[in-house]
């Protein structure tokens, strides 16, 4: 038998109602809180008891209520646990430094513009690309207080890609730009009203570069230094006299840093520009002839470099203007370059195995790409099983790699395959060299991200934007290209197709 | 003469055929007049030169002494015009000679004796005036001392031509304050002619000129009431009032004499007249009717009580959230979606690949919304609710970054009053003070739009109101009660709030957030306490106080109270010139744009272009701030009606050209809420350039007036737009966190929502939806502080105008009935006769079915009926007594 002041009434919770709960008026808000608990476990100070826009309280007296029979309560409430912070603290962005925060996000660092830099910087920056060279440099042991202004350069140098390595912001190139200067004071020319001048980019590269040839230490124990070994091929140089068919040609060998690219009316790709400047007629003094007759001066490459680097001839010196100006001709460049051509027949012999290999992997890949498209498209899983066209791309990388000619492996800091990569660029937007501005846009390390490198500003591009850089117009134009050797060792993960 | 007789067509007034009516003049009396008077000196024809002796010998013999002539005479007369048939191109033959000779026939007139020779001579002297002299009026004089016969009987043309000089002639009288008796009299023979035949634009147009339409009622019948009634209310927006208030009544009268109850609740809810709709609701006996019009009452959050309990959920919007998760099963929207789904980065043009990732509280705080507004509604997600990550998201929100995370439960769980504060109720308990105040803020908003008979959002907030350690928790209690009880106009709450805003020792903010809170509950209801309050709050704090950024909310509360109010706001503008402070004039021109709202009045878009033009200059202490309320009003004003929207986006190419830094950022703002989730391309073109301005405030937006536009349509274009711009602004991580927005609001409930203030075939404004935008877009009159700062959680404002935009059907048991029902876009049949199509280039689809902004719906099927005029959000379907199958063949 119930007590007289009992009623029946309905709670509802989160979805579910319970109907009929008795409800005994005479007692306080608590004891209807642990009919409550019992019938739905949540602990009685974690239940809110709603009655018409009110929360029904511990002590609350029932009968003031005006609670009848049949009375629909809602009653939020949950039994589980309380949402808790996690113990570590995370870490936002907006909380870092711009150092932790660049290296968080692992992007490269910039150089500030000193005034007119922006010729070393992207210079510098394009260099870096070669990691052999900075491994070197850190081996390098001098101090920046030598006699020998190369030598502080160098030292510099070296200090400078250590700084860009540790630091989370742009770094100041203020120490190695002195040093610069003081090796090659045609960089330290000062406009009219005393600002630094533009420079050439290329003077600046070349100059480092030669620099760099006689300062470094050897790249293995006794042997060359990593310039020589690395970034120098070697040319078999043909002069044959026009004039006098009888003269015997004169075949010489010379190493060279970089390659030309003529930009003359008919030049539309980077190899014909190349090639267009391998092939050359001058004037010389015969010596059968006794006078000076016309020859024809062919160059071939007997050695591939590991990195090549292309020198756009973009500037041509106008004696009207006084001003070296620029021929903004579009010039394609390929992403990857085959060197083959522009060897020696010999050179060229060790290299075709290679080529055709390469091209077989080409295949091979194709089809493993439509095959995974197909498989996409008809919704098939990925399974973890091996396909055909899987097995035929291993088989042709290993193919590949057996081709390469034993003797070309042997020279190491050659590059074996003929075949290269683009790894940097250097590009000038301006009309005439001493003027404008230049950015370096580099690929970092292995992967395939490229990065611009526009003074301290560093952004992560696309590769369609490196491909817009080939001219024609006044937006930034290559005017230095850093090939690598492709290496093929690498490519054991096959690319997924999108 | 006597063949003639034969072939001619009586017309009698009430001719059964309108269609096949035979007018006898076809020819405009205007083109009449212009024919040049040699044309009739030209070579006539044999026939032709007949009846011209003919006519001048009739009208000789008028003029001859032999009063027993006249009648036959002028009979003849009668019968040649009236016999005369004419084509489109060419002027009636009598009426044609008989020109000349009209003086001619007036003298014959003024010189008769009063008689009914007299009367008949007037009679024709009547039609023939139609001819002669505009200014004159002679149609309307001849047609007052004629014979009074039936109005018809000179054919429709002429009927025309007399109610055009009755309403001269009233307005000339009106000028001269005479009595209009008898053009009364005469309109009321006219109007029924019109009624009859076709023209209901006429019909209307008369009376509405003589300011008598409330007698529309008797005369319409039940071929004409429909038309007459789409006539007047879409008449309305180009009236003043009271003329417009008078003529929705009329439709509503029409309407209920015709036993339309749901018509007439329509234009009930456009009067906003709660007794009419009470009414109207008590007095429905069918129970599936009053059962459309309580869902016709939830879709616009006007709640009626009512015994019934099925009756009071329909009411209370209970159900709204099975509907929308039904919808949703149905367009298989369940799988929640994260907010990269959303972004696509993708297809972004990448820029930074493969980089490690970073956790920023900003982008996280964006990612946070973009989860609340995409799976609005649906309960389930995968950021918030998560049973084995229970909270993890929260805490990858920084600070106050956590409060607008926790309340993004309640968007997540929107509608879903029993299961949702369930799952909220733990939040409540956090140690952390925004995660609490984000709970609070979030019970609020799970109360958005539905009622609940226990008002848990009442009981819960209310006890947070006084927390004496933090503002956060009270400043998000106030806030949820304003978005629960949004229009619901509850004495209990202005009773709680109206404290916090007279209470001088409170915030500035605070007190703000009270005010714009009461505006939220009160919206549209003038209600005169709250109203003096605010006003006396004004007029008490220090100026340092009312310049604070949250004085904003201030005025908008208080504008909110006289939202689509129109003159009523006049004294309240009078008692804001008291305060000297700034704030009053700003608050002054919101009050004023809120009041006129929808009106389309083109006497106050005109201030606010005005407003607009005076350049101040904030350096020397001016606060040219209320020029950015001006813009928004011209919006606001424009809004509901196309013409003058289209003359509103007009104007603000050119703000955006001359205008003040201050008036060009909040162009996109004005342009986003009169295009709401109504992605014209024309539109998304402008906003996509301005995107790009250098003002960076600009810029933003114009970024979030773009997600307004394409809020809730998955427009394609938008989201490309806004893709680019993402990585336009990659950099830029204040624009970035607006794109995300932006494209969270695109994708608003999956596209299945809208937030255009205008629902029921455009025709009804809610007063609630506009509060909610009006409250985003004021905070983003100073994005800096309020939405790039602290209370950015401010965007769940729009709650309140957030809407399923779906067409479900349901049978007489309140469930689901699948139908097939043809989607397409609105045509306006406004004025045109017979039965013209209501949509075109529809597709068939069955039910529930998504409707764009300018789409309409049609059942295309007989076998059921619905019970809603218009068909939009939840209509309840009856099965057709009348149907027969189709037999296949």
């Amino acid at each position: 038998m119930p007590p007289a002041n009992t009623i029946k009434v309905n709670v509802k919770w989160s979805g579910k109602k319970f109907d009929d709960i008795e409800l005994n008026l005479d007692e306080p808000g608590l004891v209807f809180k642990a009919q409550l608990f019992a019938l739905t476990g949540v602990e009685p100070d974690r239940q809110k008891i709603i009655a018409k826009g009110g929360m029904l309280k511990d002590d609350t007296d029932m009968t003031k209520l005006g609670l009848k029979a049949g009375h629909n309560f809602m009653m939020m409430g949950t039994a589980g646990e309380l949402p808790k912070a996690p113990e570590k603290k995370i870490l936002f962005a907006e909380d870092m430094t711009e150092a932790t925060l660049n290296k968080a996000m692992d992007i490269p660092i910039g150089l500030v513009n000193l005034g007119n830099t922006c010729y070393m910087n992207a210079t510098l920056q394009c260099l870096r690309v070669v990691p052999e060279l900075i491994q070197d440099l850190q081996k390098y042991s001098g101090g920046t207080d030598n006699l020998d202004a190369g030598s502080n350069m160098t030292a510099s140098l070296r200090d400078l890609y250590r700084q860009l390595n540790a630091s989370g912001h742009g770094v100041m190139p203020a120490g190695f730009l002195t040093y610069l200067r003081k090796a090659f004071p045609q960089f330290s020319q000062q406009g009219r009203d005393g600002v630094w001048m533009q420079q050439d980019a290329e003077e600046c590269w070349s100059q480092l570069i030669s620099t760099l040839k006689a300062k470094l230490p050897p790249h293995t124990e006794g042997k060359l230094n990593v310039i020589s070994q690395f970034m120098q091929g070697e040319f078999t140089t043909t002069l044959k006299c026009d004039d006098a068919p009888e003269e015997e040609a004169v075949v010489t060998k010379e190493p060279f840093a970089k390659l030309d690219c003529h930009i003359s009316s008919n030049v539309n790709y980077l190899h014909n520009g190349i090639l267009e400047s391998l092939d050359q007629k001058i004037e010389k003094n015969s010596s059968t002839l006794g006078r000076s007759a016309t020859y024809t001066k062919s160059q071939r490459i007997s050695r591939l470099p590991a990195y090549l680097t292309v020198n756009f001839v973009r500037f041509f010196w106008k004696p009207t203007e006084q001003v070296k100006a620029k021929i903004l001709r579009k010039v394609k460049f390929p992403f990857d370059l085959d060197a083959s051509q522009f060897c020696t027949n010999e050179l060229q012999g060790k290299l075709t195995n290679t080529k055709m290999k390469l091209r077989e992997l080409d295949n091979a890949e194709t089809a493993l790409k439509r095959r995974q498209r197909l498989d996409k498209e008809a919704g098939r899983m990925e399974t973890d099983e091996i396909s055909d066209e899987q097995k035929a791309v291993h088989a042709a990388q290993a193919a590949l790699e057996g081709s390469l000619d034993p003797e070309l492996v042997q020279d190491v800091g050659c590059n074996p395959s003929g075949q290269y990569e683009l790894a940097a660029v250097l590009t000038h937007i301006g009309r005439t060299a001493d003027s404008g501005h230049y950015i370096g846009w580099a690929k970092k390390g292995d992967t395939d991200e490229w990065y611009k490198y526009d003074d301290e500003k560093v952004s992560p591009v696309q590769k369609d934007d490196i491909m817009k850089l080939d001219g024609g117009g006044d937006f930034h134009v290559a005017y230095l290209a850093l090939y690598r050797s492709r290496s093929f060792k690498a490519k054991s993960e096959p690319v997924k197709a999108d | 003469m006597v063949e003639k007789k034969e072939v001619a067509i009586p017309v009698p007034a009430a001719d059964n055929s309108p269609m096949e009516e035979d007018k006898p003049l076809k020819k405009t009396p205007k083109e009449l007049k212009d024919a040049p008077i040699k044309d009739i000196k030209e070579e006539l024809s044999e026939e032709d030169q007949e009846l011209k002796t003919q006519l001048e010998m009739l009208i000789e013999r008028l003029k001859e002494s032999d009063t027993k002539l006249y009648n036959p005479t002028l009979e003849t007369l009668r019968t040649l015009i009236l016999t005369s048939t004419s084509s489109m191109t060419s002027v009636p033959k009598p009426l044609k000679y008989l020109r000349p000779l009209y003086p001619d026939m007036v003298a014959i007139h003024d010189s008769w004796p009063d008689n009914a020779d007299k009367r008949f001579l007037a009679d024709i002297l009547s039609i023939l005036a139609m001819t002669y002299d505009d200014d004159k009026l002679d149609t309307l004089k001849y047609r007052q001392v004629g014979s009074k016969n039936a109005i018809g009987s000179w054919g429709h043309e002429y009927v025309r031509h007399l109610s055009t000089e009755i309403g001269l002639e009233y307005t000339r009288r009106q000028e001269k304050e005479a009595e209009t008796e008898d053009l009364v009299e005469l309109a009321l023979e006219v109007a029924p002619f019109f009624l009859a035949h076709n023209a209901e634009a006429d019909a209307v147009d008369l009376l509405l000129q003589l300011d008598i339409v409330p007698k529309l009622v008797g005369f319409v019948d039940k071929n004409s009431y429909k038309r007459v009634c789409l006539y007047i209310a879409s008449c309305v927006n180009y009236l003043e009032s009271p003329d417009d208030a008078i003529c929705l009544r009329t439709a509503h009268d029409i309407y209920l004499k015709h036993d339309k109850y749901a018509e007439a609740l329509l234009i009930a809810i456009r009067m906003s007249d709660k007794t009419l709709i009470q009414n109207l609701f008590d007095n429905c006996q069918d129970p599936l009717l009053k059962k459309q019009l309580a869902f016709m009452l939830a879709r616009q959050q006007i709640f009626v009580e009512t015994e019934d309990e099925d009756l009071q959920n329909c009411i209370n919007n209970t159900h709204l959230t099975t509907h929308f998760i039904n919808l949703a099963r149905e367009l298989d929207l369940m799988e929640p979606k994260t907010p990269e789904d959303i972004y696509k980065s993708h297809l972004e043009h990448k820029r930074s690949a493969g980089a490690a990732q970073v956790d920023s509280a900003r982008q996280n705080l964006a990612s946070t919304f973009v989860n609340a507004f995409v799976n609005a509604g649906f309960g389930v997600d995968k950021l918030m609710l998560p049973e084995e990550d229970d909270g993890g998201w929260i805490f990858k929100n920084k600070d106050h970054g956590m409060m607008s995370a926790s309340a993004s439960l309640g968007m997540l769980l929107l509608w879903d009053v029993d299961m949702g504060l369930n799952q909220i109720d733990k939040y409540i308990y956090s140690e952390d003070e925004n995660i609490r105040a984000g709970a609070l803020l979030a019970v609020g908003i799970v109360n958005s739009g539905v009622r609940n008979l226990a008002d848990p959002a009442l009981a819960v907030l209310s006890e947070h109101l006084e927390d004496s350690k933090s503002v956060a928790n009270r400043v998000a209690a106030i806030q949820g009660l304003g978005l629960a009880y949004a229009g619901s106009a509850r004495e209990e709450l202005s009773e709680l709030l109206l404290p916090i805003v007279s209470n001088p020792d409170l915030a500035m903010e605070l007190a703000s957030f009270a005010a714009l809170a009461l505006g939220q509950i009160f919206v549209g209801t003038c209600d005169g306490e709250i109203t003096s309050t605010i006003l006396q709050t004004m007029l008490e704090r220090a100026d340092g106080q009312l310049g604070e950024t949250f004085g904003r909310f201030m005025g908008l509360g208080l504008g909110l109270l006289h939202l689509g109010t129109r003159g009523q706001c006049d004294v309240t503008l009078e008692t804001l010139k008291a305060v000297e402070h700034p704030i009053a004039k700003k608050t002054s021109v919101i009050v004023e744009i809120c009041a006129y709202a929808g009106s389309g009045d083109v006497l106050h878009i005109q201030r606010m272009l005005h407003y607009c033009n005076d350049h101040i200059d904030s350096e020397s202490g001016g606060d040219d701030e209320f020029q950015a309320f001006a813009v928004i009003g011209i919006a606001l004003i424009a809004l509901g009606e196309d013409i003058g929207a289209e003359m509103a986006l007009r104007s603000f190419t050119h703000l955006m050209h001359y205008g003040e830094p201050v008036i060009r950022k909040a162009v996109p703002l004005a342009i986003g809420l009169l295009c709401a989730s109504n992605p014209v391309l024309s539109v998304l073109d402008t906003l996509g350039k301005y995107s790009h301005d250098t003002d960076i405030e600009v810029a933003l937006n114009s970024i979030f007036a773009m997600g307004m536009v394409g809020a809730g349509t998955n427009n394609a274009r938008v989201a490309q737009m806004l893709r680019h711009l993402a990585s336009y602004y990659h950099k830029d991580a204040s624009c970035l966190f607006v794109v995300r927005i932006a494209q969270g609001l695109l994708h608003m409930g999956k596209g299945t929502l809208t937030i255009n203030p205008l629902n029921t075939d455009r025709q009804i404004m809610s007063n609630v939806a506009l509060a909610g935008l009006l409250t985003t877009l004021v905070a983003f009159t100073d994005v800096k502080t309020l939405i790039l700062g602290r209370h950015h959680y401010l965007l769940y404002s729009l709650v309140t105008a957030m809407y399923p935009r779906f067409l479900i059907t349901l049978n007489e048991e309140l469930e689901t009935e699948t139908v097939a029902v043809r989607v397409g876009q609105a045509v306006d049949v406004v004025g045109q006769a017979g039965r013209p199509k209501t949509i075109t280039g529809f597709q068939t689809h069955s039910t529930p079915v998504l409707l764009a902004y300018s789409e309409r719906a049609e059942l295309s099927t007989e076998e059921y009926l619905s019970q809603a005029p218009i068909l939009e959000g939840i209509v309840l379907l009856k099965k057709n007594p009348d149907y027969v199958e189709e037999v296949k063949a």
